[in-house]
């Protein structure tokens, strides 16, 4: 191989500056990339040797020292489902990681052809016989479902084969041997039609059925080894470059169109979505270009992307939403060394001024890891300047997958995994867009008495002020119990900050109730409500109405008769009802003692009904409020009771007469019962004592005040 | 719509001829797995309409016709498919009319595709159920074994056999024989190769003292093995010879053989001999013979695969497998084979050594709880914004499955403690709970205390790595409530905080630390602790949740709910009076409405509204699970259908309701309810099929049964509802048919039961009382009595005869 070569193109200076990239035409109409001079700088800075062989040609790189990432040579692709990544660096062995759960799927390192019975394919010594050049995967049908199966894997070999692997079957589905004498360079695919193009170092560009494999057809685009291939996504123009870009017509192999293009050989080129612009970078360049397509005959660049290192990966994609042709392009490039760097501009000329946004890998110091963000896809453009990108970053050994949303503007780091490479632990850290917080955690045990240092609901009294509850017995029984039930104001509590009111009584001001009543204008004054529409006494024709029965609310019945009674009734008559026995208690037409009973069992059994109604929830305040007063009525009433019944019987032992006593204590608590009856029936024991105990304390005192008077 | 979550061990898999891909039943369709990469390559779908219950391969014989690949497939619904699976496509239906439950083609081998032999007619032999007799009746015989032939498509005259409920059948390698297992006895069937007439089919049968639960031909010497269920394993050599050899002479010269020379063989059975080996401590799952006859492979629920050399009955073991097996599957390949686990797994062993090379993953199924559980018997939570199900494992784990993709993604372990399957269950994980954005993970699992002592109930508190579903632990709280259950675990949304509630009738707020950077000794307090402790009036607290905002915490204690102020445990209000403990609660999206189900005697669906403290309105209705959307008023609920009938005793009914209305927007039937949930899922914006489905809506429904299969739907789309409907019985959820709610209610979509107007309502007893009970809400319905009169008699009664 040390035939006198020509260089062809020229010599770019790599990032470091040593170094060339050559073009050899070789004495058997073959070409090879190949790193020049000196070999030893080469070695020790770039990190490779290539050695060219005799035929078959086979190309041996020797990983060497591993100080920054070097993703050149590495191929990438993801599944078009994105649930798979296939990854190929360079030693013939493909590694297929499955996205979702981050774990490798399936390894081919040496494909065996399906039909082992054909001859044509002699066995090749070990993986090291393949060597891939450029790898694509290909969705066969366009399907609304997901289904397996529905990909393949296309590869192109240096010995000029092209390969489908179908990898959820895991084996070979077709190869084409010898598709390009001398290396197939780079392979692309339409989603809308049902082949691939594929280019090679000698010029042309074959059309390959992807079900079949079996060449379509195949031109020459140049004299000069093509570079790099695609097809845009409607699937009618093809593009092709080696310095130069063309484009071609898919249906009729003609040429369409011219572009300078680079210097240098262009390394990825890719088709906007619309097919409206074309987006190259070249080999060992640190811009990406972007072109116009369809405009005149020889075009220069619209656009240049700068870029710190040189870009090996692109991606573009439009914004949908934006009415307007040509406007609203993001682009997404991966450098040489592994950092994603997103353009967006809300049209080109905005785009080639503004400022990449970088995504890279945190790399924690004293860590060498060789991380890098090894391939990217632009999901998804939910609005202006930001875009959902799937990147495949980390180290080669284990790569993990995530999901961004890149906002443009921020630049963002990601975190990659503290201790081991492969071996889950305990401790890790979160990545957060922006910052990564690293938290040692260790696993905190906490025992039975973990509630040490916990709030506790204090138990206080709180006003109910403008609370309403759906049932009224429940309500009452509020009234009484304030002590079980802390109760505040929802609107309050909604306000952050507590504000505890304490439950006052009622002042002890005014006993009478109709004054009270009248002053909070439930009861109006009587010639008010005789002059209303209700007749003389139309409750009880309202109940005869709604129940058929005649039956009389102001006779004085048995609880079970007024339950049958009620429950016969529908609920919707019960509410009528139940508006006009309030009515009729307001006015105080027929006697409390016995609409009580009546307002109880309506509400017991038809409660649910009625506080579903709107309209009720103002007659059940009403309804409250009359209650409220009565309540507060009977307690000075209760003391009036209490100390007559002290004074009774200071009298009555003064006086030696127990059995009339008896008598009046007898009448005492009847009365004290009846009161109970008509304010609360569902009223507990032990709200009795409490109500006792408070008569008696005050009669203590009552009494002690008694006896200082007497003496 | 996607389905997925299939059981793939409902059935044995089966490899193809050249054991490259495995052929695995899913449901309503198969599966095709290729072994090298354990990857589903295609399925075979659009034949069935219900389970697929049996697989038969077509053999080749010529090498030519290696790319040819055909199979049988039975299904459930009645039906019997041939299809090419390298297409995969649908060649050629038979109509059977009954279910089928197990089919085998013995004869299938003798002349395979591709060989220069004429080929004879195929015969099916299939075991169905008789779906005429009920199963009430103890003696009815509801199986039958029938033949079919295939090529003509006609059933053969006759029955072959009846039993009890339909068996599985057995075929020796070379199509001779036919078997099952009858209760304490094998009947054997001699298969003539070419003609059939049912009266020629000889039949033997062979003793034993237990029932037999598994059974294996030799594939080379006339031998078979039953394996029973205290697994023992007995092994008839040389059976049939008196009645199989069609020789009146040679069967009176053995007559003359007394039983001395027959060792082991009971009731003068036609068998030379029997021995018996005993490992296993349980029932025999599977037994199966090795292609080249020197070894049998048996297992069962201990998970250990045992292999015994035949001739000399030397044991080797593959132990360690996790999970109680179901089945082995021998390739035509020497080297791999396949083992299924009850736990929806399929390993791919590499043969001699029995290493794992592969294993297939699906969702797995649900356990049952031990005796004296009293949460919520749902097993999965959903980690919504990633589209994860998390599905609590028999074995102490989490498995995080995706929704989208039908896959596993991760498991992980709550209890770093080895799965026994024949062991006690002694610990279980009761509950699991992420947080919204799946940043956190709860799970409560409970030690089983033994004769009163050593119960222990923790509380996990874990938080998500780099990667979605990859969890470590944080917080450990041992007795978190003392000794009594937790009930419910819920996340604050947009915060580190969780909520406990148990039923010893208090419920904690948990908070997450985070100034853990402030200063270094406080490094002890890292992780969670406790904020607050609550309870109200000592009732047990039942369910909890969050608001959507976050704002407000409703816990329910027993029959009220309780709202409380989560940063300053204030009580805030009390709403709502149900008769029976509300077990599930749950606000719905933004809005300031919140739907509690109340199990009990007295079911009941609630819908309370926050900003005036009461009940909006109801139903009485058996709910099972309950799920609101995020971001719209709307929410649905998965009622079981209390049918009185026995096969749809399991049907259920799920229904979308917009929170204003008590008429539900749409209603599915599905099948499989019980243990079933229900939740909303954002639709994945990376798959195209979603995209073109529902458009501008983003909210799926995903309905999850009790099998742990799921189905994702868009609620919205009335369209694709009616589009597919055509589909819809062929999904794995087996769903009768979905119908828009014009279907059902028809006359009655005009009517509109407002609580305002004076409902109309016929209490006419219907035939299908789920239909006529959204009539009206039932507040109004009036005779109270005839709904609950007892509970109502028990209220009122009470109070009078007391003040009386």
């Amino acid at each position: 191989m040390t035939a006198p070569l020509t260089p062809v193109c020229g010599p770019p200076l790599l990032p470091l500056g040593f170094g060339r990239l050559v073009l050899f035409p070789s004495h058997n109409q073959q070409a090879r990339v190949l790193l020049g001079f000196p070999w030893l700088l080469l070695l020790s800075f770039l990190g490779y040797l290539i050695v060219c062989l005799h035929d078959p040609i086979a190309l041996y790189r020797f990983k060497m020292s591993m100080s920054f990432p070097n993703i050149r040579d590495l191929l990438a692709s993801f599944s078009p489902s994105l649930d798979f990544f296939a990854i190929s660096s360079g030693d013939g062995r493909i590694k297929i990681w499955d996205t979702i759960k981050g774990q490798l799927q399936t390894e081919f390192s040496d494909i065996a052809p399906s039909d082992a019975s054909s001859l044509l394919s002699q066995r090749k010594n070990g993986h090291l016989s393949l060597d891939y050049t450029c790898m694509k995967w290909v969705q066969l049908e366009k399907k609304r479902k997901k289904k397996p199966g529905n990909s393949i894997l296309v590869l192109g070999t240096g010995n000029g084969d092209v390969l489908a692997l179908d990898v959820s079957a895991g084996q070979l589905r077709w190869k084409v041997s010898d598709c390009h004498p001398g290396g197939v360079t780079a392979v692309s695919y339409s989603m809308l039609r049902r082949y691939v193009y594929t280019t090679g170092v000698d010029g042309m560009v074959c059309q390959i059925d992807t079900s079949t494999g079996s060449i379509l057809g195949r031109f020459r685009a140049f004299t000069k080894p093509i570079s790099s291939v695609s097809v845009s996504a409607d699937g009618k123009i093809l593009a092709t470059a080696a310095g130069q870009l063309k484009t071609f017509n898919c249906s009729d192999n003609k040429k369409i169109q011219k572009f300078p293009g680079h210097p240098v050989a262009v390394r990825c080129m890719i088709f906007s979505e619309d097919g409206q612009y074309i987006v190259t970078s070249g080999v060992g360049e640190r811009h990406v270009a972007i072109w116009k397509v369809g405009g005149g005959k020889k075009q220069s660049a619209i656009c240049i992307l700068s870029m710190d290192h040189p870009a090996i990966f692109l991606d573009c994609k439009k914004l949908d939403n934006d009415g307007k042709d040509g406007e609203g392009l993001s682009v997404l490039a991966i450098s040489e060394m592994g950092v994603c760097y997103f353009w967006y501009g809300s049209s080109i000329e905005e785009l080639g001024n503004c400022q990449p946004t970088r995504i890279s890998v945190f790399l924690e110091s004293k860590k060498k890891f060789d991380v890098a963000i090894y391939s990217a896809k632009l999901l998804d453009v939910p609005k202006p300047a930001s875009g959902q990108v799937f990147v495949a970053y980390g180290s080669l050994v284990k790569p993990s997958f995530q999901k961004l949303l890149v906002q443009y503007g921020v630049d963002i780091k990601l975190g990659d995994f503290k201790g081991g490479v492969l071996i889950p632990i305990d401790s890790f850290s979160i990545s957060q867009k922006g910052q990564t917080m690293d938290m040692k955690e260790t696993v905190t045990a906490l025992d039975r008495a973990n509630a040490e240092d916990a709030i506790l609901p204090v138990p206080k009294l709180y006003a109910q002020d403008k609370k309403r509850k759906h049932n009224v017995t429940k309500l009452i029984t509020d009234i009484k119990n304030v002590e079980v039930d802390p109760i505040i104001n929802k609107n309050k509590a909604r306000s952050a900050h507590r504000k505890v009111v304490l439950q006052r009584m009622e002042e002890d001001g005014t006993i009478c109730i109709e004054d009270r009543l009248k002053a909070l204008g439930i009861v109006t004054e009587k010639v008010d409500l005789r002059t209303k529409d209700h007749a003389s006494s139309p409750t009880n024709t309202v109940l005869d109405i709604y129940s058929g029965r005649k039956i009389s609310v102001d006779v004085n019945m048995p609880p079970k008769k007024i339950r049958a009674h009620i429950l016969s009734m529908s609920s919707i008559d019960a509410c009528k009802s139940l508006e006009v026995l309030i009515s009729a208690l307001k006015k105080s037409s027929v006697s409390s003692k016995h609409i009580f009973p009546w307002i109880y069992y309506i509400l017991v059994n038809h409660g649910q009904f009625i506080i579903s109604q709107d309209s009720s929830v103002q007659m059940l305040d009403s309804l409250h409020k009359m209650i409220k007063l009565k309540c507060a009525a009977i307690e000075p009433l209760l003391k009036l009771s209490g100390r007559f019944q002290l004074i009774m019987t200071q009298i009555d032992k003064a006086a030696g007469m127990k059995a009339s006593m008896d008598e009046r204590h007898g009448e005492g608590d009847k009365m004290l019962d009846e009161d109970e009856d008509i304010v609360d029936a569902e009223e507990d024991d032990d709200e009795d004592e409490e109500i006792d105990e408070m008569v008696y304390g005050e009669d203590e005192s009552s009494s002690d005040e008694d006896d200082q008077h007497q003496t | 719509m996607i389905p997925g979550g299939q059981s793939l061990v409902s059935s044995p898999p089966v490899f193809s001829h050249d054991g490259k891909k495995l052929l695995v039943c899913t449901g309503c369709t198969v599966s095709i797995f290729s072994t090298s990469t354990g990857m589903k390559i295609t399925e075979l779908e659009g034949g069935h309409t219900d389970r697929v219950t049996s697989v038969v391969v077509v053999p080749v014989a010529a090498p030519s016709s290696k790319f040819i690949s055909y199979c049988w497939t039975s299904s459930i619904d009645g039906t019997i498919c041939y299809w090419d699976f390298s297409v995969p496509e649908l060649i050629k239906k038979v109509k059977v009319q009954l279910p089928i439950h197990s089919m085998v083609i013995p004869n299938i081998s003798c002349t395979p595709i591709g060989s220069s032999e004429k080929t004879s007619n195929h015969y099916a032999f299939i075991s169905v159920e008789d779906p005429t007799i009920s199963a009430d009746e103890n003696k009815a015989f509801r199986g039958q074994i029938q033949i079919y032939n295939l090529t003509k498509s006609r059933r053969v005259r006759g029955l072959l056999a009846e039993t009890r409920k339909p068996e599985l059948l057995s075929v020796s390698k070379n199509g001779e024989f036919l078997g099952i297992t009858n209760k304490r006895k094998l009947d054997i069937w001699k298969i003539p190769s070419n003609d059939f007439r049912i009266e020629e089919i000889k039949k033997i049968k062979l003793h034993h003292t237990k029932k037999l639960t598994a059974l294996a031909f030799h594939p080379k010497l006339r031998m078979v093995a039953g394996g029973d269920v205290t697994g023992r394993i007995l092994m008839w050599i040389g059976f049939g010879r008196r009645k199989f050899s069609g020789d009146s002479q040679a069967t009176n010269k053995k007559k003359n053989l007394t039983d001395e020379e027959k060792p082991g063989v009971r009731n003068n059975d036609d068998a030379d001999s029997c021995s018996t080996w005993h490992w296993h401590p349980s029932e025999i799952k599977f037994l199966s013979f090795s292609s080249d006859g020197a070894y049998l492979y048996s297992g069962g629920k201990e998970g250990v695969i045992v292999v015994w050399q035949i001739d000399t009955g030397k044991k080797k073991f593959k132990p360690r497998l996790g999970s109680p097996l179901l089945y082995f599957t021998e390739s035509p390949d020497p080297s791999l084979s396949c083992v299924t686990c009850a736990d929806n797994h399929i390993h791919l062993l590499k043969m001699p050594t029995m290493e794992i090379t592969k294993s297939i993953a699906g969702i797995k199924l649900p356990f049952s709880y031990p005796v004296g559980h009293k949460g919520l018997c749902t097993q999965v939570a959903y980690d919504e914004t990633a589209g994860l199900i998390a599905v609590l494992t028999e074995d102490y784990c989490v498995q995080f499955f995706s929704l989208f993709d039908n896959h596993e993604v991760s498991q992980v372990q709550v209890c770093k403690r080895n799965f026994q399957p024949v062991d006690d269950v002694t610990l279980y994980v009761a509950l699991v709970s992420v947080s919204l954005d799946g940043s956190l993970m709860g799970t409560v699992d409970v030690k089983i205390p033994e004769d009163g002592l050593g119960g222990l109930v923790s509380l996990k508190f874990w938080m998500r790595g780099s990667r979605i579903a990859e969890y470590s632990l944080s917080t450990v709280i041992y007795e978190p409530h003392s000794d009594a259950e937790i009930s419910s675990l819920a996340f604050r949304p947009g915060h580190c905080m969780a909520v406990t509630s148990s039923f010893g009738g208090d419920f904690k707020i948990w908070i997450h630390n985070l100034g853990i950077k402030l200063n270094d000794q406080l490094h002890q307090k890292t992780g969670w602790r406790c904020q607050s402790v609550g309870s109200y009036k000592g009732r047990p607290m039942t369910a909890a949740a969050f608001s959507a905002d976050g704002s407000v915490l409703a816990i329910a204690a027993e029959s009220v709910v309780t709202l409380w102020d989560p940063d300053s445990n204030v009580l805030v209000a009390v709403i709502g009076d149900t008769h029976s403990p509300i077990t599930s609660l749950s606000f719905i999206g933004n809005s300031e409405y919140l739907v509690s189900l109340t199990g009990g005697s007295t079911p009941q669906l609630a819908v309370l509204t926050t900003s005036k403290l009461r009940l909006s309105w109801s139903y009485k209705l058996v709910a099972e699970a309950l799920s609101s959307s995020r971001d719209t008023s709307q929410f649905s609920v998965l009622v079981l259908l209390n049918s009185q009938c026995g096969i749809e005793k399991e049907n259920g009914v799920i229904l979308l309701f917009d929170v204003e209305d008590p008429v539900p927007v749409a209603t599915w039937m599905v099948k499989k309810a019980k243990g079933g949930s229900l939740a909303f899922v954002p639709a994945n914006p990376s798959f195209d099929e979603i995209k073109a489905m529902d458009g501008e809506k983003p909210s799926l429904l995903v309905y999850v049964n009790g099998d742990h299969e799921y189905i994702i739907f868009d609620p919205h789309n009335m369209d694709n509802r009616i589009g597919k409907s055509s589909r819809t019985s062929q999904i794995a959820l087996e769903e009768a048919g979905m119908f828009g709610y014009a279907s059902i209610y028809g006359d009655l979509s005009n009517l509109n039961p407002k609580q305002d107007q004076v409902p109309e309502i016929t209490f006419a007893p219907s035939e299908r009382p789920w239909e006529t009970i959204f009539n009206g809400s039932s507040h109004a319905l009036p005779p109270l009595t005839k709904l609950c009169s007892t509970f109502l008699a028990s209220l009122i009664e009470k109070k009078p005869s007391m003040n009386e």
